[in-house]
């Protein structure tokens, strides 16, 4: 962009020590070491944290809204049925325990005494509101979360129960993302759609005020269920797009912690001496995607060959300054599902991709379409790619434009390039992104096209309430996803966060979505 | 000084505004349809499907042909409904009344800024021309062209804000609510946004005032024994002031474009902002509804400029 971002770049470079990387490589554990506050520790009540966000919410309306940013300012306003362990993603109760007593029913019991911010009782009337809502409204984008549900029933005054048409364990996690955000169901019959902007939900924080592309407030809820919490008397969100700005007004003061920053911009945090830096692993997975249903990509020999061709530890260390896990496949190493066995199956091999290309007929290499954002750091990744790829003779021809218009020619109907260089944000449940990713028909598998073998496999994963059980199942999808070379990972971005030295007790999670209810102001 | 022949001006101009408005609100509405992307694929959302995909294209209506959209779109403007953001819901009108008063408080205070350095620098610079003043401020004035403003403004902001916390590093408040904060925080934008505007209107002052110095009426006026200071003033000056009103009123013009990277830069939500997520998600009410306030006021800046050039020179009437 500029001059002063060049200079960036190259201390970034000059300052990232081995160790560095090391250290942030250990993630969350790291972070102890780095020096920030034991989140454990009780916080003190009080203040109003002001956070610069990276975007303006889609919608305030779990149901209604569609953009990955908007959860870290949804959650301080709905609390969900279920919620997860920070560091693996694992289920763990929420708003409500669940149980399946049998494999196509699931039990959830709600904690009691919850209320809604308007007095609304949070019980299982309001659940099965909610999920109905969720499941048939016309404005609802939820709904294929939720297909699996055939029934929602009442069955106790804080019981709901759940008939499903087919087994599905990805449903606990399932309600800790959008489908399971309650809101109150007095509100949404009052209002109808001016929900999305005058949202009531039962989270740790109520709705003051949005005012689009500018600044949402939220303040305390009184009645809030979990006695204690939450710490902070309300939180500001404004909202600066720009990533650069949004940090110069951390290091200015006027907000108080900046998230989700490029890895470029860690120079600069770490050369103002009053924040602290917050780095640690997500879900964030960068990569190439696959138009895999015609030629020349139909070719598995092709797709793996572009797979052997990537050096993702060069990629890692040039284009995310080191702040990133290089990506075997669509899941970290600290996930709960990650197959080891797989993790090793394409070593940079610039040779090997050569004589897969020759097998495959072209000898001389070939030129294959891609598409790509045009902020500077998709840039960066892109010239990154365009050089690795280029070693083995694969020749990549670049069309930039926004996310908007880049993806949907790739995805949609028009089914331009061959080639997308993006990223998938991770999913609760590793079955949604297989699901999302690589079924048959779904949208962000461009070629609509899915071996049966493998909507089987995504289907059984679904089967088993047991991890290890399912564990097993989604190693099988990575071993077929890996071995087909259906995408070609490249790296698991690290979250990168600046906070002013007031802010105590903020603690990132692998989803890589900040989640404010352990921060307080010292 | 509103006699006949200027409120003439003033119809005209505003029937002139209609086609000028209704053609420029559909060359970006066409062009917004023409490009890639579609607002329904950002309203499905993370987990966005074929079906449903085409499920919010017949909910938004936007499956409609393409005149039935622009038509119904411009049915609404014309009785003073801009309709809401396709994403936020956030009604435009609304959106445009907040944004707007922070675009236009530094769109001002730049163009202020613009002539109350530009004016002295130029006359500085034309009054003793091939001097070393003269060629300091062309130098100035180069450099002003030359420096992005939103280098300048990253410039600005490292050093009167995070160096020394003089001023606010991002944002903006509203005039009403605190004229003083509302001030600190416009000042580094407006200042970044001037320097261009600063060059441009002491080069274009220096060379008409040089050439009016220099001309028979001036040498004149030398022999007539009046003093230089009232030549400056009372001949020189009212004589390029016509100029000078056609170069500040294109620099509010551009300025006015110009403050979209500004405002990314020091986190302004103004109309630049506005309009530039609106184009980014095919947000087009959000968009059309900016353009057509643009339009607006572009309109009124020309018929006010129109006006002021017959207040300062009555030869021009029509």
């Amino acid at each position: 962009m500029t001059k002063i971002d060049t200079t960036e770049i190259e201390m970034g470079k000059r300052t990232l020590h081995r160790r560095d990387i090391l250290a942030l490589m250990g993630g969350v554990a790291a972070t102890g070491a780095l020096g920030l506050p034991a989140w454990a520790q009780e916080g003190k009540k009080g203040g109003v944290l002001k956070v610069a966000a990276p975007a303006n919410p889609s919608s305030l309306d779990p149901a209604t809204g569609g953009a990955g940013s908007d959860h870290s300012i949804l959650w301080t306003m709905y609390d969900t049925l279920v919620e997860w362990d920070y560091e693996t993603l694992k289920p763990k109760p929420g708003m409500a325990k669940w149980a399946f007593p049998d494999p196509k029913t699931m039990v959830l019991d709600i904690t009691t005494g919850i209320k809604f911010h308007d007095g609304t009782p949070m019980d299982a009337e309001a659940v099965k509101f909610n999920l109905e809502r969720n499941r048939s409204d016309q404005r609802s984008n939820v709904k294929p979360d939720l297909s699996s549900v055939e029934a929602v029933e009442v069955t106790g005054p804080l019981q709901v129960t759940l008939k499903l048409k087919n087994p599905d364990t990805a449903l606990p996690a399932i309600l800790s993302d959008r489908a399971g955000m309650m809101v109150s169901p007095t509100n949404i019959k009052a209002l109808g759609n001016e929900t999305d902007r005058k949202p009531v939900g039962a989270g740790p924080w109520k709705f003051v005020r949005w005012n689009d592309n500018e600044i949402i407030v939220v303040t305390r809820h009184d009645q809030y269920w979990r006695q204690g919490r939450p710490y902070l008397d309300g939180i500001e969100f404004n909202i600066i797009p720009e990533n650069a700005t949004a940090l110069r007004s951390v290091v200015a003061g006027q907000n108080d912690m900046a998230f989700q920053l490029p890895a470029r911009l860690k120079p600069v945090i770490e050369r103002a001496k009053s924040l602290e830096l917050v780095s640690s692993p997500t879900l964030y997975c960068i990569q190439l995607y696959m138009n895999y249903a015609r030629a020349p990509l139909d070719n598995i020999k092709v797709r793996q060959a572009i797979n052997f061709a990537l050096d993702r530890d060069a990629f890692v260390k040039a284009a995310l300054n080191g702040l990133g896990e290089p990506a075997r496949m669509t899941l970290p190493s600290s996930h709960w599902a990650f197959n080891k066995d797989v993790a090793g199956m394409y070593p940079t091999n610039v040779e090997k991709a050569k004589a897969l290309l020759a097998e495959a007929g072209f000898k001389d290499g070939l030129e294959l379409t891609i598409g790509g954002y045009m902020d500077q750091d998709s840039v960066r990744r892109g010239e990154v790619i365009q050089d690795q790829l280029g070693k083995a003779g694969i020749r990549l021809k670049f069309s930039r434009g926004t996310i908007a218009e880049i993806s949907a020619q790739f995805f949609a109907t028009e089914k331009k390039f061959d080639l997308l260089v993006s990223a998938w944000t991770g999913r609760p449940d590793p079955s949604m992104t297989y699901a999302l990713g690589f079924d048959k028909g779904a949208y962000y598998n461009a070629g609509r096209t899915a071996d049966p073998e493998l909507s089987k496999l995504i289907q059984e994963s679904r089967v088993s309430e047991d991890l290890s059980k399912r564990a097993e199942v989604f190693a099988k999808i990575q071993k077929f996803t890996v071995e087909n070379a259906l995408s070609a990972p490249l790296a698991f971005q690290f979250e990168l966060d600046a906070l002013s030295a007031k802010v105590k007790g903020f603690k990132p999670n692998l989803l890589g979505k900040p989640k404010f209810e352990n921060i307080s102001l010292g | 000084m509103l006699n006949s022949s200027r409120l003439r001006i003033i119809g005209r101009r505003l029937l002139q505004a209609i086609p000028v408005v209704v053609l420029s609100t559909f060359i970006v509405f066409g062009l917004l349809k023409l490009v890639p992307g579609d607002v329904a694929v950002t309203l499905a959302g993370d987990n966005a499907s074929d079906q449903r995909i085409a499920e919010i294209r017949e909910l938004y209506g936007l499956n409609q042909p393409f005149f039935l959209q622009y038509g119904s779109w411009l049915w609404k403007a014309a009785h003073g409904d801009l309709s809401s953001s396709l994403i936020s819901n956030e009604a435009v009108l609304t959106s445009i009344q907040r944004c707007l008063p922070h675009t236009l408080l530094i769109v001002a205070l730049a163009l202020f800024t613009a002539m109350l350095i530009g004016i002295p620098l130029g006359i500085a610079a034309a009054t003793k021309p091939g001097s070393w003043i003269d060629g300091f401020v062309m130098a100035i004035a180069s450099l002003g062209v030359a420096v992005p403003n939103f280098w300048l403004g990253m410039l600005l902001v490292a050093f009167f804000s995070l160096q020394l916390n003089w001023l606010p590093a991002t944002g903006a408040v509203s005039l009403m609510k605190d004229p003083w904060a509302s001030l600190s925080h416009a000042i580094l934008p407006a200042v970044a946004l001037a320097s261009g505007g600063i060059a441009e209107v002491a080069r274009q002052l220096r060379s008409s005032l040089v050439e009016i110095l220099s001309s028979q009426q001036v040498r004149t006026l030398h022999a007539k024994g009046l003093p230089p200071s009232a030549i400056l003033w009372r001949h020189g000056l009212k004589n390029v002031s016509v100029n000078l009103l056609t170069v500040v009123s294109l620099l509010a013009n551009r300025m006015l474009a110009a403050t979209v990277v500004v405002e990314a830069v020091f986190a302004i939500p103004g109309m630049g902002g506005l309009i530039v997520n609106g184009a980014m998600n095919r947000d087009f009410p959000v968009v059309q509804g900016v353009v057509f306030t643009m339009v607006l006021i572009v309109v009124t800046l020309n018929l006010l400029t129109d006006i002021l050039y017959s207040v300062l020179d009555p030869r021009i009437s029509s």
